[in-house]
């Protein structure tokens, strides 16, 4: 990635072996065991996929299953015989007569350690709520370290209005370039300097506004600490924990992404959206930036909160519902009566749910006896 | 879709035509990515050099409106090297004959005359897409909002019969659907064709299954598609409508006429959410819920029933969509919906429906969304079509001809329009337009133009201009890329106070009826050098969005 200057095109990687190939691979298989469980395993398979397939909890912070492994946390590392140190589950292969342990005390205590490190750099605490803080809250922090003194630069003028990079929580995991990279594909941001100053940034600091970023916000939605939010959402991030859940499906284009609208019950108010986890839905956790973000217009002020009929003078006023579909039936009712059932049209609207569709071809037809109905989306 | 939108992971072979993909589709358009990322190859067509072509390994540059050229000499070329699936052909299909007739003279040197692409891309372009064994065709509309849009698709599905790249896979036929709910909106039978599940209103035993549900006469006589009811709005055959969901003042073509027929109504209700350009000519405005403050399902592009949750309560007095046309179906008359809510509605629709008879919201609560044809309770759903072999009977070749586009460039009108959709707006734009965070990205109208036509008109980047056609004209800020071929300009429909609509051409598919969006004559003018008089201007409207 070094070598790759920033909004180039991604280089190919035949290698590239985070894909759902197993059809090609052959029939082969070899037999590990993991924490006693005796399993197969296909070669090519990494321990930490074995591992799930038995049930076994290996802890990660720089996985995704949308990326490339690369093993750079350590969080994953776990005894094999094959090795006499430590090896990461995420990127190590499986290999035939394997003996895999996770959880010995080795292990542990270099869980550990390892979390008293990331805890030792992060000035603010851990965030309630993020994969770092499960992992500190199910393994334990020791030894406890004093604070260390290394601020990553941030990008303080950075003025796009949905992603926040808050550089106090990174742990420089760097699942949110790999995403750029990987599944975005824009290499809008890297990491970039050296040593302790390694901070997540774009070409000359530049705002995302003005780099190859499309605000996907696929960058939020892997990072393990907090460290990327929403910015509309930021003064909130402590509490995200509170705010209920809405599993629905996007309104925008054709593709049907599931997401999570994030409400706030008491201020009747969708507060930020989220994906599923990887893997289980057709968009694979990933979301675009309308999907992601704009979904201002819920709550718009602008928004029709009242039937409208026209008056005598040509304007249209405010009326109460029994008022505006009397209206709307004796307008409509009063054509076919005049003119005939066929010189009534009816628009349905592909943005509209099914049954609302149904139901508009239903009045058209039932209602009317007319054919003349079709869907907004037909030009 | 044939395939599901999953399956493109595994692709070998992408041919992705009349489809910018990233920016309409962009999650869907991730998979791609990641398949092209894999090793996959990539085949892009497409008149503007859009992101996806930088990722390519062949890019086909081929001039609006010309692809069944480019179509037929692929077709030439699968047939004269032999690349043909025989078995496929005899097995699943009929007419092969006649397309390999009609395709015999589309060489590629006669399509690249025509289509812009060198003749030699266009067959390395077909023997890889032939050669592959997971070859997937995705298109939008850049196929088919043209007047010879079905023929466009034609084109590509005997691309798919002659290759044997369906019922597997990976390997199908892929319109990705523009919206939300295109799909479901066609399935539930908004159509003048059919009612729900694509059974045709014509077809007696179909009307005497919908009677005997609805207990009331219903017409066998097909109606009017969307294209034909604006234009007899003109004619005064048209005197009611009921829009719910969509403002025609901004995505009908030609919006221009439209718009002084308007009076002809003596009745229009509107049901939306904001008071749209066409909202505010309505007699009666409904206000309605967005899909976060109701219940329902949506139909994505690959037949997946999902479900829409209430999330918030509408604003004020605003209600469901589906509450309103019940009792606005029960004011006019007719009370057989009394009562019901979205799960019953549901139900009533899937009993009708062979295809879909297997789906209802328990299920999908389950076991997440279901693809149709889902044809009972214990059926699994399917994930690619034509699995073995086509739906019904064989699958038909159908031969096309290349059909020039309605209006091309002449010397009044030199250059050629298409218009489109952005990533970072919707449509309309009734709903991103009030989102600032986007609005940073694209604010107002632009109009994407080569630097050497910007030279000869002396033009410069960012520069406000207007763009005009026969039918109106709209100012646009000059974006100089080299995204466009010379000649050629693009502009987006999203903007009230630069409608797009203003400029098109209403000449319609003869299937379909979808306009020609994607092609017409223009000149771009200078702000402030324009003749007065000279073209009929549209109508501005008073109020646009901020």
């Amino acid at each position: 990635m070094a070598d790759r200057k920033l909004g180039d095109p991604i280089a190919r990687d035949p290698d590239h072996r985070n894909d759902d190939h197993r059809d090609d691979l052959t029939a082969q298989s070899v037999s590990i065991v993991i924490d006693g469980h005796q399993l197969h395993a296909s070669p090519g398979e990494t321990l930490l996929e074995a591992a799930r397939r038995v049930g076994v909890v290996i802890p990660t912070l720089c996985h995704d299953d949308r990326l490339k492994p690369t093993g750079a946390c350590r969080m994953c590392l776990v005894e094999s015989s094959d090795n006499r140190r430590m090896v990461p589950a995420c990127r190590h292969p499986v290999a035939d007569g394997l003996e895999v342990v996770t959880d010995s005390a080795r292990v542990q205590r270099h869980r550990r350690s390892l979390l008293s490190l990331y805890a030792a750099d992060a000035p603010d605490g851990i965030l309630p709520g993020t994969e770092l803080d499960a992992h500190v809250l199910r393994y334990g922090l020791e030894p406890t370290l004093p604070q260390a003194e290394a601020p990553r630069a941030g990008r303080p003028d950075d003025d796009n209005r949905y992603i926040l990079f808050q550089p106090d929580r990174c742990i420089l995991c760097a699942r949110c370039t790999r995403y750029c990279d990987e599944v975005e594909a824009v290499a809008a941001i890297t990491l970039a300097q050296r040593g302790s100053q390694t901070t997540i940034a774009t070409v000359d600091n530049v705002s995302l506004l003005d780099s190859t970023c499309e605000l996907c916000g696929g960058c939020i939605d892997t990072c393990p600490t907090g460290a990327l939010v929403e910015r509309k959402a930021a003064d909130r991030q402590e509490d995200f924990g509170d705010l209920e859940p809405v599993r629905t499906t996007c309104n925008y284009c054709g593709v049907g992404c599931q997401f999570d609208l994030q409400v706030d019950r008491a201020e009747n108010k969708v507060v930020r959206v989220t994906s599923p986890a990887p893997g289980l839905t057709t968009n694979d956790g990933n979301l675009c930036v309308k999907g992601r973000f704009a979904y201002g217009f819920i709550g718009h002020p602008e928004r029709l909160t009242e039937p409208l009929i026209r008056d005598k003078s040509g304007q249209l006023v405010a009326t109460d519902w029994d008022t505006a579909l009397q209206r709307a039936a004796d307008l409509l009712t009063g054509v076919r009566d005049r003119h005939g059932k066929d010189s009534l049209g009816f628009i349905s609207s592909s943005r509209c749910t099914n049954e609302e569709n149904y139901l508009v071809q239903k009045l058209a037809r039932a209602a009317f006896g007319t054919n003349n109905c079709h869907q907004c989306a037909a030009t | 879709m044939t395939n599901s939108i999953q399956e493109i992971r595994n692709a070998d072979c992408l041919f992705v035509i009349g489809s910018n993909t990233t920016e309409a589709h962009p999650v869907l358009a991730m998979e791609m990515k990641r398949a092209v990322l894999r090793g996959a190859k990539l085949i892009v067509a497409d008149p503007r050099r859009i992101w996806l072509a930088g990722m390519a390994d062949h890019y086909l540059q081929l001039t609006p409106g010309t692809d069944v050229s480019l179509l037929n000499a692929m077709a030439h070329v699968i047939i004269a090297e032999g690349l043909t699936d025989e078995a496929f052909i005899a097995q699943h299909t009929e007419g092969y004959e006649a397309v390999a007739e009609a395709v015999a003279e589309w060489t590629p040197e006669r399509a690249e005359v025509i289509c812009g692409v060198p003749a030699e891309d266009i067959r390395v372009a077909a023997r890889l897409y032939a050669t592959t064994h997971k070859a997937g065709i995705y298109y939008t509309l850049g196929i088919t909002e043209h007047t010879h849009g079905t023929d466009n698709v034609y084109g590509l599905s005997n691309l798919v019969l002659l290759t044997g790249h369906l019922g597997r896979e990976s390997s199908g036929l892929n319109p990705l659907r523009g919206q939300n709910n295109v799909q479901g909106a066609n399935d539930s039978g908004a159509s003048p064709l059919y009612y729900p599940g694509y059974q045709r209103v014509a077809e007696p035993n179909v009307q005497a299954r919908f009677e005997q549900a609805w207990g009331v006469d219903l017409d066998p006589i097909p109606g009017l598609n969307l294209n034909e009811m604006m234009k007899v709005i003109r004619t005064g055959e048209m005197r009611g409508l009921f829009v719910m969901g969509e403002d025609i003042l901004m995505s009908e073509p030609n919006v221009s006429q439209l718009e002084a027929a308007l009076p002809n109504l003596e009745a229009l209700v509107v049901q939306d959410i904001f008071l749209t350009l066409t909202a505010q000519r309505a007699d009666v405005v409904f206000p309605a819920s967005c899909f976060a403050e109701k219940e329902g399902t949506f139909t994505n592009s690959e037949r997946r029933v999902q479900r829409v949750r209430k999330a918030v309560a509408p604003p004020g007095q605003a209600r469901a969509d589906w509450q309103i046309l019940l009792d606005l179906t029960a004011r006019c008359g007719y009370d057989g919906n009394v009562g019901m809510d979205p799960s019953q509605i549901y139900d009533e629709m899937a009993a009708l429906c062979d295809k879909f008879a297997g789906i209802s919201y328990a299920r999908i609560e389950a076991e997440g969304g279901l693809q149709w044809p889902c044809p009972t309770p214990d059926h699994p759903g399917t994930r690619f079509l034509h699995q073995d072999g086509p739906l019904r009977g064989k699958a038909q070749f159908i031969p096309i001809d290349y059909r020039r586009s309605t209006e091309l460039p002449d010397a009044d009108w030199p250059m050629l329009l298409s218009t489109g959709r952005t990533l970072y707006h919707y449509n309309a734009a009734t709903q991103t337009r009030r989102e600032e965070g986007v609005n940073d990205k694209q604010r107002s109208c632009f109009v994407e133009l080569h630097p050497l036509d910007a030279a000869n008109l002396g033009v410069e980047d960012q520069q406000i201009v207007q763009v005009e056609t026969r039918r109106g004209h709209i100012d646009a800020a000059v974006r100089l890329t080299n995204r466009v071929a010379l000649g050629r300009i693009w502009l987006p429909m999203h903007f009230a106070e630069a409608r797009a609509n203003l400029l098109t051409v209403d000449d319609g598919d003869g299937v379909t009826g979808t306009a020609e969006y994607k092609v017409c004559a223009a000149r771009i003018v200078p702000a402030g050098t324009v003749p007065a008089g000279t073209v009929p201007a549209g109508t501005v409207p008073a109020e646009t969005l901020g």
